[in-house]
């Protein structure tokens, strides 16, 4: 029963968003401009690794911006829009109604990874490189639950505050640079890198990289597909937490509705 | 007494807001202690001034707000705290030009909102054509509801408030924006929902639209209750129930 809830909820999400210009364009031209952003910075500093840095790196940055910047932003539109209430007094349960749309954006916002790939080729002439596609595919599943997970959380946060537009400005770029999108973690000072090995992206993409320069070590991925997976089950847990008790808070605080 | 739909003792909702520039905390109380009930079948109409506290009733008689204290009961069950029992069982008419996708059309949104409804697919088209035709909105069910006057999205609002064939009905203002035939449609909708057994409760400004419909009435100002009964109780001896009305509000603001 819950199941149509969520499909249905998807398919709503992706119209409505992809009829938002805003939403258009940082799917299909952020990666874009990312990508030349990310290349410029890396050829000049003598790397050549472009697969992984530059057109993962703009990819990612892309999926992420896509899928945080519409988990915060929906549910402020709802809210402006008076659905917001509606939605959640219907029997759906606002949790999976919710996870509808995160899911729904994040389908749609995997788009990105095409085009950063596709620019970096077209553009400067990129040789793709894909060495494990297995692996590949394993760590872009644990990326994409991890982001689900971390998406659902902000968004029932951002359900109790009106303030959505500036905390979502808030999380996007730290994320990118704490969990490694575009240089490495190990480029950080030691304190700030303890805040990256908590955040679960960051296992993420280093499986990633790890996938596309060939995996080594099987031990060394599994490992850190362990502790990924581990930190998505601590996520997921907090967010039910939170889900039970969203339900009273917003009601106490008024914030469903702008009055 | 299992007819007793709604019942509302001494309920009290404050709104409370941190103001930057002054230390204090500001505390609106909206609702003030009201008491009452609504039956089985009735029609029953909330009335009273601009910010008197109708909409903030609603609300948490439609388990979106949380009382501040006394009791708020629908169906015989709390609306804060079981309201995952009555969520199904009611539906909700606010007026004005919000609360659909603009972005779908009337039949894509009522589709979306039968689905979390959890009604079953299988009844969904067959109701969506029907509740579409009733509110007059069948020819354009199709163009996205950006495109619609302020009538038709208030029509879809009306159409999505019985997507779920509810037993009590809440309208805040639902004719708000309709033209005078869109009126009686709502009117005679109204009245064909009370003739199969359900419950309605709705908010107007709209004097003649409580006589025509009402069975009872109660009247709130800033938040407490100055008068309820029948239509014809308390106009009382008066010429309308206009000039009833505006003695009884008179009264408390003076
Ligand atoms: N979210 C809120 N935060 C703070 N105050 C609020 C909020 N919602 C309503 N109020 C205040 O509560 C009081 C009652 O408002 P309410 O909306 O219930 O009135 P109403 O009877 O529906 O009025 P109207 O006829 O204008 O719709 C008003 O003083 C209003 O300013
Ligand atoms: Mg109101």
């Amino acid at each position: 029963m819950k199941l149509r809830v969520l499909t249905s909820t998807m398919r709503v999400q992706m119209k409505q968003s992809f009829a938002r210009p805003m939403y258009r364009f940082c799917l299909l031209a952020n990666p874009i401009l990312n990508t030349i952003v990310l290349y410029g910075m890396y050829r000049a500093s003598g790397e050549s690794n472009f697969m992984t840095y530059v057109i993962l790196g703009a990819g990612l940055m892309g999926l992420w911006g896509c899928i945080c910047f519409s988990s915060a932003g929906d549910i402020n539109r709802e809210r402006y829009s008076g659905t917001l209430a509606l939605i959640f007094a219907t029997p759906a349960g606002f949790q999976s109604i919710v996870l509808g749309k995160i899911l729904g954006n994040t389908v749609l916002s995997l788009l990105t990874l095409v085009i950063s790939l596709t620019a970096g080729v077209l553009l400067f002439g990129i040789t793709p490189v894909l060495e494990d596609p297995v692996y590949f595919l394993i760590a872009l599943a644990a990326l994409i639950l991890s982001f689900v997970v971390i998406s659902s959380v902000i968004a029932c946060i951002l359900t109790l505050s009106r303030k959505t537009e500036l905390y979502m400005n808030c999380i996007e770029i730290p994320l990118e640079l704490l969990c490694g999108f575009v240089f490495p973690v190990s480029l950080l000072p030691s304190g700030v890198r303890a805040v990256s090995y908590a955040l679960s992206p960051t296992y993420a993409v280093e499986l990633l990289r790890m996938s596309i320069l060939g995996v080594t070590d099987r031990t060394l991925f599994f490992e850190k597909l362990a502790i990924l997976m581990g930190l998505t089950v601590l996520y997921a847990l907090f967010s039910i937490l939170l889900y039970r008790r969203i339900d009273c808070r917003v009601r106490i605080a008024a914030t469903l509705e702008v009055a | 007494m299992d007819n007793i739909m709604i019942n509302v003792e001494d309920l009290r909702r404050e709104y409370r807001r941190n103001s930057i520039f002054k230390r204090k905390r500001r505390v609106v109380k909206a609702v003030d202690g009201i008491s009452f009930k609504v039956m089985k079948g009735e029609i029953f109409g909330l009335l009273g001034q601009n910010g008197a506290g109708k909409t903030t009733t609603i609300k948490m008689l439609t388990t979106l707000l949380a009382p501040t204290s006394g009791k708020c009961e629908v169906l015989g069950l709390k609306t804060f705290g079981e309201e995952k029992k009555i969520r199904p069982h009611i539906n909700f008419i606010f007026g004005g030009e919000m609360g659909v996708y603009r972005r779908l059309s009337a039949r894509d949104n009522l589709r979306y909102f039968s689905n979390l409804y959890l009604i079953p697919k299988k009844e969904q088209n067959e109701k969506i054509d029907r509740i579409l035709k009733l509110v007059d909105l069948y020819d354009r069910a199709d163009d996205p509801a950006e495109t619609y006057s302020k009538g038709m999205i208030q029509r879809l609002q009306i159409a999505r408030g019985l997507i779920n064939d509810p037993d009590i009905i809440f309208m805040d203002e639902p004719t708000v924006g309709l033209d005078p035939v869109g009126a009686r449609m709502l009117r005679d909708i109204i009245r064909e929902l009370k003739k199969a057994g359900k419950t309605v409760l709705l908010t107007t400004h709209n004097l003649s639209e409580v006589e025509e419909l009402c069975d009872r009435i109660v009247i709130i100002n800033k938040g407490r209750v100055v008068a309820q009964g029948t239509p014809d109780e308390i106009r009382g001896s008066g010429e309308t129930l206009e000039d009833a009305y505006v003695e009884l509000v008179k009264g408390v603001n003076s």
